[in-house]
């Protein structure tokens, strides 16, 4: 283990490095621009969104207490459902149970799950000797250029048209121009190629009903609609902290997550509540019909509980990661997700990567280079007040200096 | 969780220790930051008092520590000795000291001045206020880093040295000390019932009571930054515009990201990421001059500072000026006239 720091120069050096890449700079002015007129005219069509984010933030505020009773009441439903639920308390735990259930020498596809990267889920399945596929367009860029997500919602939108080509020229052995259509139709070519084949597919969870035992999952390329239904068996990775109590509350974060993340309209809303099921023939109930024979929620904690009894930082446990905030960021202008941790960005990543994905060594310089100017709150649709967090953040960060 | 003894940057050994041992950030001695108050007869003990935090005061000192600092990148081992400015020996010691030197005989009274137009101003408008003798810094930067601990020590200080002089009403020359005094200090210490108000407010009631039609010698093209904490937490966005807008030859052209979604002039992390600080400063400046004004003007001396080096960087054909600046021009015109 690099000593921390070793860990704060390493980051600040990759930080500036990025932040003076030009490729870089102008993939991040060209996807900036466009997600600000996408997300205007978004909440110009649905001005309503801001005053059921203010209901949602009530009901996240709510939930953060509540997370074990919301998880319990989410089990006892999935297990009526014919689901298998499991419960990690670490992410080592989670990737155990998983490494289980897949065993090696299998294919496996996955939707985006900012879960997933949080605790390195590909490169363990990879190392197991499996085969693992991203399917997000995005996500499948940075799986193919060795590097993380850049963002939660549009994970490589610092990358430029004329490199994906030049990736994509790669994995398929063809020339591919960097036209967009173009590129987007060779991508699709490839999954559809792994999709009928894997054995297991990947999801995480935008948001969970308790009273029902629904995971939704958004999204507009198909692509885990397609890794959720196709493969017989349907591995969902869902942090505690995504439970609400009811479907109602569910459709509401729901809504408030794709608008904020500057969608009119979502394409696709997969609402999962159990594996593929019939009772077709003399109303007996089978599971494993057309879909998934198989479903298994991991119920992910890795630091959320000890987060949520923090009594001023369990604030950071409403980000719905939307990653609005991100786009007013003065830093994340400069240099996208490379100003983050392994899965989660931004000033408000710094406390996600203190206790969930990383630990504080490597969420002490992330939280150190946010400005503290406040414009993300200014946006959050849970008013998530980073001008305080951070002060308490690094207050703690520099308590465990002093000992 | 692991059990780690974490890092912090050498900023903070050098901060903290010279609030602690000379009351504000960077070791200055009186002669250094009361110097703008020389001759005005301010009296020392008061119901309301302009409270300058000595910040306008250091902000010419903080570029070449993060000068030194960039060349010292992390090595905390060499820079630990040199928290407080009297101390020298070894070759970054020696750096730092010429870099003060160079400091005190140039920018040092830019910012001296601007404090004693803020009084004069404020005199001018009919306000009377005291200046503390010895003042002490807010420790908004302790805040900031997070060192609870040593800004519950200097709160403690800053509020007897309030009550000692029979400080009502604190007007702030910055709006970081503002913020931390209306919205940090009441944490850490039991009834703080001051009133704090930034300074622009009062000069904003001022010149609307005044009356008096202003100008300038010359028409001018003026954008204004509004400074994060100024905006955001504060809340104050309109009062500069009030006093802009009492200015009847000024262009005023509002910058693209304005009010409450104004954008950071990377300040902030100038004694951390140094580097980082210039590429934030170079793209504000780069919204700042897109507005085609001749003027970028703000209320905060640390966006100033680095609103001017981002200009220095970008070579944009921009001047970076306290609002303070024009306001006083425009009150020099209007006594002329008188």
């Amino acid at each position: 283990m690099p000593e921390p720091k070793q860990i704060f120069e390493e980051y600040y050096d990759k930080l500036l490095d990025k932040a003076h890449d030009e490729n870089m700079a102008l993939g991040l002015s060209r996807s900036l621009k466009a997600f600000r007129e996408g997300r205007a005219l978004a909440m110009e069509r649905f001005p309503h969104t801001v005053e059921l984010a203010e209901e949602v933030r009530r009901l996240k505020e709510d939930c953060i207490g509540r997370m074990d009773e919301l998880v319990e009441k989410a089990t006892t439903i999935l297990e009526e459902n014919g689901a298998q639920v499991h419960y990690a308390k670490t992410g080592d735990d989670a990737l155990k149970l998983i490494g289980e259930i897949v065993g090696s020498g299998k294919l496996l596809v996955s939707g985006k799950t900012l879960t997933g990267e949080e605790i390195g889920l590909r490169h363990y399945i990879e190392d197991l000797g499996n085969e693992y596929w991203e399917t997000d367009c995005a996500q499948l860029i940075q799986q193919l250029r060795k590097e993380k997500p850049m963002h939660y919602v549009y994970p490589s939108l610092h990358i430029r048209r004329e490199q994906v080509a030049e990736i994509l020229t790669d994995l398929l052995a063809r020339e591919i121009p960097p036209d967009i259509p173009t590129e987007i139709r060779a991508i699709r070519e490839f999954l559809r190629s792994k999709y009928f084949k894997a054995d297991f597919g990947i999801s995480g969870c935008n948001v969970m009903a308790a009273d029902t035992g629904t995971i939704f999952l958004l999204e507009s390329e198909g692509n885990i609609r397609m890794s959720t239904t196709v493969p017989p068996v349907h591995i969902a990775l869902v942090g505690i902290e995504k439970v609400v109590p009811t479907l109602h509350d569910a459709f509401n974060v729901a809504e408030v997550v794709w608008r904020y993340a500057g969608f009119t309209v979502p394409l696709y809303v997969s609402l999962i509540s159990g594996p593929s099921g019939t009772a077709d023939i003399e109303c007996t109930l089978i599971h494993g019909s057309s879909g998934p024979v198989e479903l298994h929620v991991i119920f992910l904690d890795n630091g959320r509980s000890t987060l949520a009894k923090d009594p001023v930082l369990k604030e950071a446990l409403r980000c719905i990661k939307c990653g609005a905030c991100l786009f007013e960021c003065p830093i994340f202008e400069l240099a996208a997700g490379y100003y983050g941790g392994h899965g989660y960005f931004g000033g408000l990543g710094a406390i996600l990567t203190a206790y969930m994905g990383g630990g504080f060594d490597m969420a002490a310089p992330i939280a150190y280079t946010c400005l503290r100017c406040g414009r993300c709150t200014e946006i959050c649709p849970q008013s998530i007040d980073l001008s305080k967090l951070m002060p308490e953040l690094r207050h703690r960060i520099v308590n465990m200096a002093k000992r | 969780m692991k059990n780690i003894k974490l890092y912090t940057p050498p900023a903070f050994r050098i901060i903290s220790t010279n609030i602690a041992k000379s009351g504000n950030p960077l070791g200055l001695k009186k002669s250094d930051y009361a110097s703008w108050a020389d001759g005005l007869q301010l009296p020392t003990k008061g119901k309301t008092i302009l409270y300058t935090g000595c910040e306008y005061q250091m902000t010419a000192y903080i570029r070449p520590l993060a000068e030194v600092l960039k060349r010292v990148k992390f090595r905390d081992t060499l820079f630990s000795a040199f928290s407080g400015l009297q101390t020298v020996g070894g070759k970054i010691g020696v750096d730092l000291m010429r870099g003060y030197t160079r400091v005190a005989s140039g920018e040092r009274e830019t910012y001296n001045r601007l404090v004693r137009m803020i009084a004069l101003t404020l005199k001018r408008l009919g306000v009377d206020f005291a200046y503390l003798d010895g003042e002490l810094y807010s420790g908004a930067l302790l805040y900031e880093y997070g060192l609870f601990d040593e800004l519950e020590e200097q709160a403690k200080r800053v509020v007897d040295q309030f009550k000692e002089a029979g400080v009502s009403r604190i007007i702030a020359l910055t709006p970081h000390s503002a913020e931390v005094f209306q919205q940090v200090y009441p944490r850490f210490i039991n009834n703080f019932d001051f009133e704090v108000v930034p300074y622009i407010s009062i000069v904003a009631q001022g010149l609307n009571k005044l009356g008096t039609e202003l100008s300038l010698p010359e028409p001018l093209t003026l954008t204004f930054h509004d400074p994060c904490h100024l905006a955001r937490a504060l809340k104050v966005t309109e009062e500069p515009r009030q006093v802009i807008r009492a200015i009847t030859n000024l262009d005023f052209r509002e910058v693209a990201f304005n009010r409450e979604l104004t954008c950071c002039c990377g300040a902030p992390c100038e004694t951390i990421f140094p580097e980082l600080s210039e590429l934030v400063a170079s793209s504000r400046v780069e919204d700042l001059s897109a507005t085609g004004a001749e003027v970028a003007a703000t209320l905060c001396p640390f966006c100033y500072a680095n609103l001017k080096r981002g200009v220095d960087l970008t070579g944009k054909k921009l001047r970076v000026a306290d609002l303070i600046e024009i306001v006083y021009q425009a009150l020099e015109v209007s006594n002329a006239r008188a």
